[in-house]
């Protein structure tokens, strides 16, 4: 009991600590750092999106940043050419790309496994080449530029540092709602999809509607992103928005681990912090890093945060077996 | 026993069920009738179609002819997530358990499927589950992997989900295969539980200790044909049986 405790406290203390940090963050760095930052938080919600149809659906999709673009889009749109609210064209862009995932998905969760990942590809390409091509609503191949900064009330979000706390807060409450979806029903049906769709469908899961259901979450938090993405850079364009981004998602995601959201957030600070760091080692940097993520690939297989936890298993069952054996004696 | 039978209305009925895969006939017109509070033994030797049998009335395949009826209405064409919905609950040979979860999320899922009931919805799940564990013998940490589980126990494990969905119709495919004798003891009382929660049980066990001492009726596959139906002594004495299935005693 009073291990549980020590426990607590220890978890209360890292919490002040990350929140002392988040709020002091913006004083002590450089613009250009907090950039890197936002950028990271951006690239986490679009990982927490895979997390979701990914990690506990077990469906890879390669469409996130396609579901991303579509977001961006939906929010300079309507906040910019329509001149709605920032808050509305945001909760838009969530609401319109989880009913474009969720549409799309009955057509694509026909396929299984390797299949529907190919088929995701597919549907990335098409979407980037909509975003390419469509002068009058994406602007084709010269994007949309001059977008509107988000705003609430009168409060204009005009520096890198109000976007920060704007940017952690949706990532915090984003985190806290897909936390709470790992022990709901419905949670527990991604998973019972993911594992085995003879036994789900046997435990009354609609198989289909459910990946569908995962997808059209997974496209609230890309329209999400893709909205915050548009606010923040003020320009989008269809480069942003193609099949290679995507696919880092998917490595952002093997990396960290696809147990558990920290997975996301671990995978996401390092691909994108990584980079800034290697940076002194030039012309070799992409060489390092790519044989660093091939390295830990065969390392972890289950990414960091699921060899965290085996390496962590082992050493309480070192810890026991050492305790059994002096009891014995 | 027919005319008790017949008293009550069935709660599961077959109706000349047939399946055939490519030239193999494994289920040639099969009718039986369930009944609520009753253990119901499917036998037969080997790739007899008795596991078909229940992937048909799980509609996980789809029948080749005749009719599956739940309660009187007709179920043959409703896809298996809407027949486990409306009672129809079972384990497997092998259980299908989540492998990458824990067993809690395992076990949960039982009760979300008793949720989504009306009649059930309001009842007390988590008493049902410590009496089922208890009952079971599972002392368990629910945090941990299913992976940390031995056979027996995810055998066990399986079952309590199942009845923890509180089914109308429970399929139990093997229940007690592989098990100890322990095992087996605590996969009757089990059933037993199942029957006081007044479910019709259907259950295929190759173990004719078990399914002697705890049927009330038998029907008997072999190759895909109903051979044999009645009360387990009836099925003993019976010669086409002893011949297909449970084989001579020596000297006999």
């Amino acid at each position: 009991m009073r291990k549980l405790k020590i426990k607590n406290l220890i978890i209360l203390f890292l919490i002040a600590l990350a929140f002392a940090l988040i709020i002091n963050f913006p004083h002590i760095s450089s613009i250009y750092m907090i950039r890197v930052l936002n950028m990271t938080m951006i690239t986490y919600l679009a990982v927490l999106s895979l997390y979701v149809v990914f990690g506990m659906a077990g469906q890879s999709s390669f469409a996130q940043c396609g579901l991303m673009g579509i977001g961006a889009y939906i929010t300079a749109n309507m906040c910019t050419r329509w001149g709605f609210s920032p808050i509305f064209g945001m909760i838009m862009s969530m609401l319109g790309t989880a009913l474009f995932a969720f549409i799309i998905g009955f057509a694509l969760f026909r396929l299984k496994r390797f299949y529907f990942s190919f088929s995701t590809i597919a549907l990335m390409t098409i979407l980037n080449g909509i975003f390419a091509n469509w002068t009058k609503g994406t602007g084709g191949p010269v994007g949309m530029g001059n977008l509107v900064q988000f705003s609430v009330g009168g409060f204009v979000f005009d520096t890198e540092a109000k976007y920060f706390y704007l940017i952690i807060g949706f990532s915090i409450a984003a985190s806290i709602i897909i936390w709470k979806l790992f022990r709901s029903p419905l949670g527990r049906s991604f998973m019972a999809v993911r594992d085995n769709e003879i036994a789900a469908s046997c435990m009354g899961i609609n198989n289909l509607l459910t990946k569908n259901i995962a997808f059209a979450i997974s496209g609230i938090l890309c329209g999400l992103a893709g909205s915050l993405f548009a606010f923040l850079s003020g320009y989008i364009s269809a480069t942003s928005f193609a099949l290679p981004q995507s696919q880092l998602y998917l490595v952002v995601i093997m990396i960290g681990g696809s147990s558990s959201p920290i997975g996301a957030l671990i995978g996401s600070i390092l691909i994108n912090l990584l980079p800034e760091w290697l940076r002194f080692l030039k012309d070799y940097m992409m060489l390092i890093y790519g044989v660093g993520i091939m390295g830990l690939m065969v390392v972890l297989p289950e990414g960091l945060v699921g060899g965290g936890k085996d390496l962590y298993a082992k050493y309480i069952k070192r810890k026991r077996s050492r305790v059994d054996a002096e009891q014995g004696l | 026993m027919q005319n008790t039978s017949n008293a009550k209305e069935a709660v599961l009925t077959l109706n000349k069920v047939c399946k055939n895969f490519g030239g193999v006939v494994a289920a040639k017109d099969i009718s039986f009738d369930l009944y609520s509070g009753e253990v119901f033994g499917l036998i037969g030797p080997n790739g007899a179609g008795k596991t078909t049998l229940i992937n048909l009335i799980t509609g996980i395949y789809k029948v080749d002819g005749g009719t599956i009826l739940l309660n009187g209405h007709d179920i043959t064409k409703t896809p298996a997530h809407t027949r486990a919905r409306r009672g129809i609950t079972r384990t497997f040979q092998h259980p299908h358990l989540l492998n990458r979860c824990d067993i809690e999320t395992n076990i949960y899922l039982g009760v979300d499927l008793a949720k989504k009931n009306k009649l059930l919805k309001s009842l007390d799940h988590k008493k049902l589950l410590d009496e089922l564990l208890e009952v079971a013998g599972l002392k368990l940490n629910m945090r941990d992997g299913i992976d940390k589980l031995a056979y027996g126990q995810q055998k066990l494990l399986e079952v309590v989900r199942a009845i923890l969905t509180r089914p109308s119709v429970l399929l139990l495919d093997e229940p007690a295969a592989g098990l100890n004798q322990k095992e087996m003891e605590h996969i009757v009382a089990l059933v037993d539980i199942a029957i006081k929660m007044n479910s019709a049980v259907l259950l295929i066990e190759h173990r004719m200790d078990l399914v002697m001492s705890i049927c009330d009726r038998i029907t008997v596959l072999n190759f895909g044909n109903q051979i044999a139906n009645g009360k387990p002594a009836e099925i003993q004495d019976n010669p086409v049986v002893i011949e297909a299935y449970l084989g001579r005693k020596r000297g006999a």
